[in-house]
């Protein structure tokens, strides 16, 4: 009785919130309420992609490429039924939405399903080029094929989709969290963990890989078909490398394999160009006297850490010497850089650091803390998302 | 004599040039503690890894419980009672003590994906179920006050143990055991010892085992085969291995 009480209460829960969430944008302006629906997305692909890459441990950097697929069977359902005058231009009615959503699933999970298969016999860096690969291919064949909008890409009316969005990022959460709740979840951990023991013990080391890629990939297409109502319109751009190399980073930096960890990561990334957005350009040369300190100061960072496992004092001299340096070194680089012509007295738009921010703090991350910022835990929040078995 | 549970027919594997595992043939009872043994390098974990499917023999067969077991995959092997540990520890690292039990016994879990996805009530009951017998399971190799630490932490000879207590877990008929006394001081191989024992008596199980030390092998095992450059050179009861000219000199070097 209590276990139902629980179920019903947090399904509920996560729908009144969705709706809650949902109301918030309705109410504010058209920019903020796009936003508040991207970053329900961006949480939705973080989680599927920590599915794959953190609990099973396989490293697929393609994630846009199963949005895209999402997104455009989405879009190109909308614009036959547009055709057809089943729908008009005011806007998709919400059945056909969920409809639309629910084929993307089913198409995003069988390219997930094409890309998971060659994933049985690559390993690591191969099976990230194969699905980085496969993400590039299928951006230009769409690019090359007048039918699917080609480079113009195609549009679609829009739907007020953002409590659906939500409700698939808490679908998304749950389900992971569910998984690793159950015994089932722990052969995906095994695989990561040790595929050769794994498969000693008797788990279908293939099936799961399959599992998460099919899994993974369509809660990305569902994402992608969201996407294209909220938008109302979409092109090959929106699903570029950099879109998989940011899904990318929040699962690395929330640490791979926590759900959590994901989801603050998300949120965090997602927030971050929007805060830039407005902000006043920077100089150039600062900027370049910033990142050589930082990165002089991460190094001292790093040594001293060493210098801790083997048992020595964390704060010596030498370290004080070392954040001495990097606060030197970065005045120093900014002032050189302004003799150089070619970059004296240039600025940059805040906006385009959010790259140089991102593969700055990846940088960091793999130097200071490889795990992520979680590593392999969860994240407050009592033991909803605890394994049972720990 | 009743039908072997495991046999080898002259087991052949060869990688390129290189014949590992040259026309071995044994056969192992039920209830029997077997040894296999022979000097590095002679092809013992490599029979391992052809019993448990990771390699295909080139030539001959391997029959278990009467059914023909050539290249059949890991977990299917696996799923028909043939559970192994690793020479070299392979254990889940990241995971706790119990979950790596957990995984073991997995392989005779009934529900599907989605109802673990949904978190139904069948999944969220087999979990516990599992979780029950791994934790029996732990009592019995004497791991239970560590269930919940991470098993990358144990020290070596609780790790030597875990990996048998996964194994366990799979419910096998037949127990593989890749050098289980390695890097163990003499208490703590006396105790494996008794545990082995344990296994066969209180719980019917067959052990193959491969194991240098060789008061351990001599004290558990009731019979045993030598190899040696992937041959046989030698097989029979402990007394026999021992005083065995061959093996002295595969163990020892000529001019001894």
């Amino acid at each position: 009785m209590k276990f139902w009480a629980i179920r019903v209460g947090s399904i509920l829960l996560a729908v009144l919130v969705s709706y809650g969430i949902g109301m918030v944008a309705q109410g504010s302006s058209g920019t903020v309420s796009r936003l508040i629906a991207l970053a329900g997305l961006y949480v939705t692909l973080a989680v599927s992609l920590n599915l794959i890459n953190g609990i099973t441990g396989q490293f697929s950097i393609g994630h846009a490429a199963f949005y895209q697929v999402g997104s455009y069977t989405a879009a190109f359902l909308a614009s036959q039924l547009l055709a057809r005058g089943t729908i008009n231009n005011l806007g998709t009615p919400i059945p056909w939405v969920l409809a639309a959503v629910g084929i993307a699933i089913v198409t995003s999970g069988i390219a997930g399903f094409l890309i998971g298969l060659p994933s049985l016999r690559l390993r690591g860096d191969y099976l990230a080029i194969v699905t980085l690969g496969f993400g590039e291919i299928l951006r230009i064949i769409i690019q090359n094929t007048p039918q699917l909008g080609g480079s113009y890409g195609i549009n679609s009316p829009k739907a007020f989709v953002v409590p659906y969005v939500w409700m698939l990022a808490f679908l998304c959460i749950g389900a992971c969290r569910n998984l690793l709740q159950t015994a089932h979840g722990l052969s995906f951990l095994s695989v990561r963990e040790d595929e050769v023991a794994s498969g000693a013990m008797g788990v279908n080391v293939t099936r799961v890989k399959v599992a998460a890629f099919v899994l993974g990939s369509a809660f990305a297409g569902a994402a992608g078909a969201l996407l294209t109502f909220n938008e109302g319109f979409i092109n090959v751009n929106s699903f570029t490398m950099d879109v998989s190399f940011i899904i990318l980073t929040m699962v690395v930096l929330g640490g791979t394999g926590s759900i959590t960890g994901s989801i603050i990561a998300a949120l965090a990334l997602f927030t971050l160009p929007e805060f830039l957005r407005d902000a006043p350009p920077m100089p150039l040369n600062a900027v370049l006297g910033t990142l050589a300190g930082v990165a002089l100061l991460v190094g001292t960072i790093r040594l001293a850490l060493d210098q801790k496992k083997l048992g020595r004092d964390f704060l010596t001299p030498k370290t004080y010497m070392g954040f001495g340096i990097a606060a030197v070194g970065g005045v120093i680089v900014s002032i050189l850089a302004n003799f150089l012509p070619a970059l004296a007295n240039r600025t940059i738009p805040s906006a385009e650091l959010r790259m140089v921010i991102f593969s700055a703090v990846l940088v960091i991350m793999m130097l200071l803390r490889p795990q992520g910022i979680f590593g392999h835990r969860e994240f407050g929040l009592g033991s909803i998302f605890k394994r049972a078995q720990a | 004599m009743s039908e072997p549970i495991l046999e080898l027919r002259n087991a052949t594997i060869q990688f390129g040039g290189l014949v590992a595992v040259d026309n071995v043939s044994f056969e192992i009872q039920k209830g029997e503690l077997f040894g296999l043994i022979g000097p590095n390098g002679a092809g013992k974990t490599t029979c391992f890894n052809m019993v448990t499917g990771v390699y295909k023999p080139t030539g001959g067969d391997i029959i278990f419980k009467g059914q023909r077991i050539n290249g059949i995959p890991p977990f299917k092997v696996a799923k028909l009672g043939i559970a192994r540990t690793f020479q070299n520890i392979r254990l889940f690292g990241a995971l706790s003590v119990l979950e790596n039990v957990v995984i073991g016994g997995f392989l005779r879990n009934r529900t599907n994906i989605f109802s673990s996805l949904g978190y139904m009530p069948g999944a969220i009951k087999e979990t516990e179920r599992l979780r029950e017998n791994a934790m029996a399971l732990l009592e019995v190799m004497d791991l239970a006050d560590e269930a919940h630490g991470r098993s990358s932490d144990l020290p070596y000879g609780k790790q030597r143990r875990l990996e048998i207590a996964r194994a366990m877990a799979t419910q096998p008929d037949l127990l593989l055991l890749d050098e289980p006394a390695a890097g163990m001081n003499p208490q703590e191989s006396e105790d494996l010892m008794n545990t082995v024992r344990k296994l066969r008596d209180d719980f019917g199980k067959t052990v193959l085992l491969i194991e240098h030390d060789m008061k351990f092998v001599m004290n558990l095992c009731e019979r045993m085969v030598v190899l040696d450059h992937g041959e046989e050179i030698a097989r029979g009861v402990p007394a026999e291995i021992r005083n065995h000219p061959e093996v002295i000199k595969a163990y020892l070097g000529e001019a001894c």
